[in-house]
């Protein structure tokens, strides 16, 4: 507190007495006034305001930078954690950075490869932020070669823990050699090694010996890469393996654990298809063995390989990956059909398809804690988790109006969020018009419909069963203003009678936004801007700005 | 705690004071599409104006924008030379795609990706995507904004060409 404190001072003077450097931020103010709802599951808000604040104030002068942000949870917002209550500076550093070398001292984000050994990185609006706090190196020899290296605690709400240590290594070959400079074929090659230590002093007793488990003071992972490329076509594979590493996540089992992604695509103008494959097998990896908050304290992060819907009844089922172990495969097609051509029509037509298939490991149990756990086959499958299939067809009606209209068909298995029921299978279709009327007004309107199998049923809350309607207006005029309106309709077998008016105003990097009415948890993107929010029941607002 | 929130106060008073015209950075490192690792100094129009436009592959304003430059984006070249640089902040999810993406859009872009948003936290950029800058030729920039209306475009370039004044 005191080191940031000094910080806050120290910054500030810099500011004013070094010239020539330039101070720039941005302030984020979000507030809500919810009311109880049992229905849609927003609670009661014992201080009736809760907000969240931050100001990102960064100093530059030449290659040298240095930041601070301050966080301000005075009741902090639903969805939050408790744990974030409270105000201050959360995060500050110190970097200098050039083309060949870069040192950053304080927080940092940081990935390497595609952050199956190492992620810190912070999404706002879901309260995940596990930034290192410590010191990362970018060092580069030659051209073609880039070496990271970083050491550091990791955030946990106001504190910093456990103990991170990485480094990651990536060599451009075209870069490398000359003769493959101007080459077709392009490679990548990489690798990284991240380690984390833990004191061992906690007792954790094996399962049916009840002797104290030996725990790992050190647990590592590491990872080969590549990126292949010639011409449209493209390939990139990454597998990553964890050391032993008992923790809550996976029941302290001694299985070590690993993870394979595959991408393979070919694009040319106007068509376009990419494939993707994964399997994880135990590959939780956390700052500390035994924290409870399932999504705190990730060193790593394994991609999910579905598509993140943005339509509010196809992302109702948002997909993460199950750490512990799953298959996937994903596929996407796009292809635009030219302007005067039979499909075509006057505009030209887009469509895309997406589909994707996630289930569990074929797994044999051998033990409980203290042992291996299970064992696997590679290409064994379990219980299906989640699958989609989703055609969106998008066409330039006039030179005033477009429409998109899309299909999709989603099958989740609620099991992933921890509690057993039936499967889902939901259809969803989509409208959604866009009417330009001049330069600067235009209105747009979403209907969305989802018939489901699933029945609301109050022992399990699932606020999501059911058959829904939606409709959405939304107007935007003088190209700064909008308003819309909304409601999402459980019409059969479900619960909740979602409302919403929202209106705000855009001026350059500033926005504000006001909205009231009944908020489900999820990816909402109105008047222009897409954000995730949670469940909420009353007046909420919003206001950001960068300088 | 008091001393926090006035000595930021205190440097948002210099801040606004100050703020005109900040530099673009040109010292983060970024992806190309063919996998080569560049320098933002690589976004440039040598003279001309650039708009850097922050974009997201699920982000459908993101898309409707840069579907709606692409149809006047000819006519806007011919007129002011200006270029759009299209920088991606999808993760791991979906960088991947990108490449495709901007493929099967048919984009006329030069894109990058910021998988880790260094450039977008240098910038100031916040969470919120779609958000767009317009550096001009001595790499100031001269305007920004959140969000995408339709309709947006137009004022856009209205400010792409008060930025060649």
């Amino acid at each position: 507190m005191l080191a940031a404190l000094t910080m806050a001072g120290g910054a500030s003077v810099m500011a004013q007495g070094l010239l020539g450097g330039q101070v720039t931020g941005n302030i984020q103010l979000d507030g809500q006034i919810s009311r109880r709802d049992t229905v849609i599951g927003s609670e009661d808000v014992p201080q009736k305001l809760l907000s969240n604040a931050r100001a990102d104030i960064l100093y530059t002068n030449g290659n040298f930078s240095a930041g601070l942000r301050y966080e301000g949870y005075l009741g902090p917002m639903l969805g939050f954690r408790p744990d974030y209550e409270g105000q201050g500076i959360a995060n500050y550093f110190v970097s200098y950075k050039t083309q060949n070398f870069a040192v950053t001292a304080g927080h940092f984000y940081e990935q390497f490869g595609n952050g199956m050994t190492l992620r810190a990185y912070e999404d706002r609006y879901l309260g995940i932020d596990n930034a290192l706090r410590g010191i990362d190196v970018m060092y580069r020899p030659f051209r073609g070669i880039i070496l990271k290296g970083v050491i550091g605690q990791q955030r946990y709400f106001w504190e910093s823990r456990g103990l991170v240590r990485g480094v990651d290594a990536e060599v451009s070959l075209n870069e490398l050699v000359a003769a493959w400079n101007e080459g077709k074929t392009r490679v990548t090659l990489g690798g990284s090694f991240v380690s984390k230590y833990e004191d061992n002093s906690e007792v954790i007793l094996a399962d049916v010996s009840g002797f104290k488990l030996n725990l790992p003071r050190n647990v590592a992972t590491s990872a080969v890469r590549l990126d292949l490329a010639h011409g449209g076509f493209g390939l990139q594979a990454e597998y990553a393996h964890k050391s032993q590493d008992p923790n809550d996540l996976n029941d302290y089992i001694y299985r070590e654990g690993d993870v394979l992604w595959l991408s393979a695509s070919y694009s040319k103008k106007g068509l376009s298809a990419n494939i993707q494959a994964k399997r994880v097998d135990n590959m939780g990896f956390r700052s500390v063995r035994t924290e409870a908050y399932k999504e705190m304290l990730y060193i790593n992060y394994t991609p999910a390989i579905s598509k993140q819907h943005t339509y509010a009844f196809l992302s109702m089922y948002p997909y993460a990956t199950q750490s512990m172990g799953e298959m996937g495969v994903q596929g996407d097609f796009m292809y635009k059909f030219k302007k005067e051509t039979l499909l075509g029509g006057k505009y030209g037509t887009d469509i895309h398809l997406n589909a994707s298939l996630i289930k569990g490991l074929d797994t044999t149990r051998i033990g409980g804690r203290g042992t291996d756990g299970y064992t696997s086959t590679f290409f064994g499958t379990g219980d299906t988790y989640y699958g989609d299939v989703s055609v969106e067809v998008s066409k330039k009606l006039s030179s005033k109006v477009k429409f998109a209209a899309t299909y999709g068909y989603v099958v989740f298995n609620p099991i992933i969020e921890g509690h057993a029921g039936d499967i889902h299978h939901n259809h969803v279709v989509v409208g959604d018009l866009t009417w330009k009327i001049n330069k600067k007004n235009s209105i747009r309107f979403e209907a969305e419909w989802m018939g489901s199998d699933s029945k609301y049923d109050a022992a399990v809350d699932d606020k999501r069963c059911g058959d829904w309607i939606m409709g959405l207006v939304e107007y935007n005029f003088t190209s700064a203003w909008f308003v819309s309106v909304s409601d999402q309709y459980a019409y059969k077998d479900g619960v909740g009678n979602y409302y919403n008016v929202s209106m705000g105003y855009t001026k350059g990097a500033t926005r504000l936004q006001v909205g009231y009415g009944k908020q489900r948890e999820g990816i909402i993107c109105i008047g222009g801007v897409c954000r995730n929010v949670p469940a909420s029941n009353g007046l909420t607002f919003s206001l950001t700005t960068s300088f | 705690m008091k001393r926090i929130i006035l000595s930021i106060a205190a440097m948002m008073c210099i801040t606004l004071g100050m703020a005109q015209n900040a530099k673009m950075p040109d010292n983060i490192n970024l992806k190309s599409l063919d996998g080569k690792t560049v320098q933002s100094s690589v976004i440039q129009n040598y003279g001309g104006v650039v708009i850097l436009s922050f974009w997201a592959t699920w982000c459908k304003p993101c898309n409707t924008e840069l579907d709606a430059i692409k149809e006047v984006y000819e006519d806007w070249q011919e007129e002011t030379g200006v270029k759009l640089v299209a920088i991606s902040i999808d993760d791991s999810r979906s960088a991947a795609r990108v490449k495709p993406w901007v493929d099967g859009k048919d984009w006329p872009y030069e894109v990058y990706l910021d998988q880790n948003k260094d450039l977008a936290r240098a910038m100031n950029v916040g969470a919120d995507v779609p958000y767009t800058f317009i550096i001009n030729a001595e790499g100031e920039i001269v305007w920004q904004h959140k969000g995408y209306q339709p309709g947006s475009e137009e004022e856009l370039f209205e400010q792409v060409k008060a930025a060649l004044k």
